[in-house]
């Protein structure tokens, strides 16, 4: 019996191994706008290195990462993730330290490292959505970003303008006093 | 004629302590975590009652090792799949072949988290499984659930199915890990469900699909298989049998001591055989074996194989009857 067994999953191997995209978009079939966090490899990488330990929400001081069920597919089961707008990513790199796989980097918590290693997604403005494109006077989240004058630049009116250099923690969209949001995180991990 | 040594008999006693010790440390991580957030964010003041409770309580346990709880208390992470301890991470050998069949690569910084395990199972055998594993600590106690039921005249199951299948259920879990490039044998090892979900409920107030799983595992061991999920199904069980095949530290019947009374096959938890010398890569060394023999005819060796079949124990009927026909001949 476990023989046949054994068979049947080496002919699913086998199956996957001629056609992986199909299968991979069977078992990831979400169209959930999720960050990973800060110094997660690209997507796949990330689910073939991760073990769903759970360390990196364990010492994350923010609690902002939280565990996917079966609602982004069975590859996604029980690994991190951040939803910006529910509690944004303050950057102290301690998930990426506590990592055992690499799944998420270890990067050093200073200005330099983190603009060249993060890449959890870029800030987007609504310009019809955001109160200071609207004439009135606002600039929540460029005093919520952490990287303020590097990631975000403001105008007039504190009319907020996203860089290049953005490395997508959401603070912005968290702090965002529209509703709903003006300004989103474009996931960049795909 | 040897005596084994007199402590061994009481080890059950102290793998009893270590298995209530881990399980208790997997409970207490996660408030310690939520408690270090509420100092991290210097908010006594705004929390609810029943958080201010939480915090007072951890405070109180953790006041005299810690000097900054926010930084200290990030010194000891994570559960028994995979932890950080001071610097030092460890790691499931599972969590490893796991990650490589799913990655289909091998990452030597995380290989070297399962190196410590991997030693110590090669020299104790599959010890993980009776002296560490939190699902064990249920599993054990679900059996004398089992024993109460059975007093109270309710029927409890003790199907037998091939030891076998475990090692299927470790290699299929690994060609799906490698299938769907994630590791999914996580989902169906329950000492890494224990971990996580206990931390969900904790920390993030809610359980997920593991929990659901483990509960079923429950069920399986009480209604359908004693012990069934370690000793048929459990994939992490079939990989530290596998690496703990040749063992140094192995149990060993003294055959002069030996009155063939059969406790020991009766309270092994695996369903092996020490009566008959059949220990195998399967055993645990959870001495239990060994805290119940009547007779002090079970102790410890240092051998990479087991004895083979010593025939029956000196003391017994059997062995009696065996040598009346030389006593016959003698006379």
């Amino acid at each position: 019996m476990e023989r046949r067994t054994l068979l049947e999953a080496l002919a699913a191997a086998a199956v996957a191994a001629v056609a992986p995209g199909p299968v991979r978009a069977a078992l990831n079939p979400s169209s959930l706008r999720y960050l990973r966090p800060p110094g997660a490899l690209a997507e796949e990488d990330f689910l073939g290195r991760c073990i769903h330990c759970g360390q990196c929400g364990e010492v994350c001081p923010n609690r902002c990462i939280n565990y996917f069920g079966g609602e982004n597919g069975l590859s996604s089961l029980d690994t991190p993730y951040i939803i910006p707008r529910e509690q944004a990513c303050i950057l102290c790199m301690k998930c990426g330290d506590i990592c055992p796989t690499g799944a998420i980097q270890p990067i050093e918590r200073g200005l330099e490292p983190i603009l060249a290693n993060v890449n959890m997604g870029h800030a987007v403005v609504d310009e019809s959505l955001c109160l200071s494109f609207q004439g009135k006077t606002c600039g929540v989240c460029y005093r919520a970003c952490p990287l303020p004058d590097i990631a975000i630049t403001v105008g007039m009116l504190e009319q907020p303008h996203v860089t290049d250099l953005c490395v997508g923690c959401g603070l912005c969209e968290r702090s965002c006093i529209q509703l709903p949001q003006a300004i989103r995180i474009v996931p960049d991990f795909t | 004629m040897s005596k084994p040594f007199f402590l061994w008999r009481h080890l059950n006693k102290l793998r009893w302590v270590t298995l209530t010790a881990v399980f208790a440390a997997l409970v207490t991580l996660p408030f310690l975590h939520v408690y270090q957030t509420y100092v991290a964010a210097h908010a006594y003041d705004l929390l609810a009652p029943s958080e201010q409770r939480l915090y007072d309580v951890m405070e109180w346990l953790t006041a005299p090792f810690t000097e900054d709880a926010a930084e200290d208390l990030g010194a000891v992470k994570g559960n028994t799949w995979s932890a950080t301890l001071w610097g030092l991470k460890l790691s499931d050998p599972l969590a490893v072949a796991g990650q490589t069949a799913a990655g289909l690569s091998i990452h030597w910084p995380f290989w070297l988290t399962a190196l410590i395990p991997v030693g110590l199972t090669m020299f104790l055998g599959r010890f993980y499984c009776g002296w560490i594993c939190p699902a064990t600590f249920l599993y054990e106690l679900n059996t004398n659930l089992a024993a109460w039921l059975q007093w109270a005249g309710l029927k409890t199951g003790n199907r037998r199915f091939d030891r076998r299948i475990k090692y299927a259920v470790l290699a299929v879990g690994l060609v799906l890990s490698a299938a769907s490039g994630s590791v999914l044998v996580a989902a169906i090892y329950p000492p890494a469900i224990i971990g996580r979900e206990l931390y969900y409920v904790v920390a993030l107030g809610g359980f997920g699909a593991g929990m659901v799983f483990f509960l079923a595992t429950l069920v399986f061991d009480l209604l359908v298989s004693r012990r069934g999920f370690c000793r048929y199904l459990c994939p992490g069980g079939a990989l530290y049998s596998l690496i703990g095949r040749y063992r140094l530290l192995r149990i060993r019947r003294i055959v002069e001591t030996c009155n063939d009374c059969g406790k020991c096959n009766a309270v092994c938890e695996f369903e092996l055989d020490p009566l008959r010398d059949g220990f195998g890569q399967e055993c645990n060394n959870c001495m239990a074996c060994i805290a119940i023999c009547p007779t002090d005819a079970l102790t410890f060796v240092i051998r990479p194989t087991d004895y083979p079949a010593q025939g029956p124990g000196h003391l017994g009927r059997q062995y009696r009857k065996l040598q009346e026909p030389t006593l016959g001949e003698a006379a």
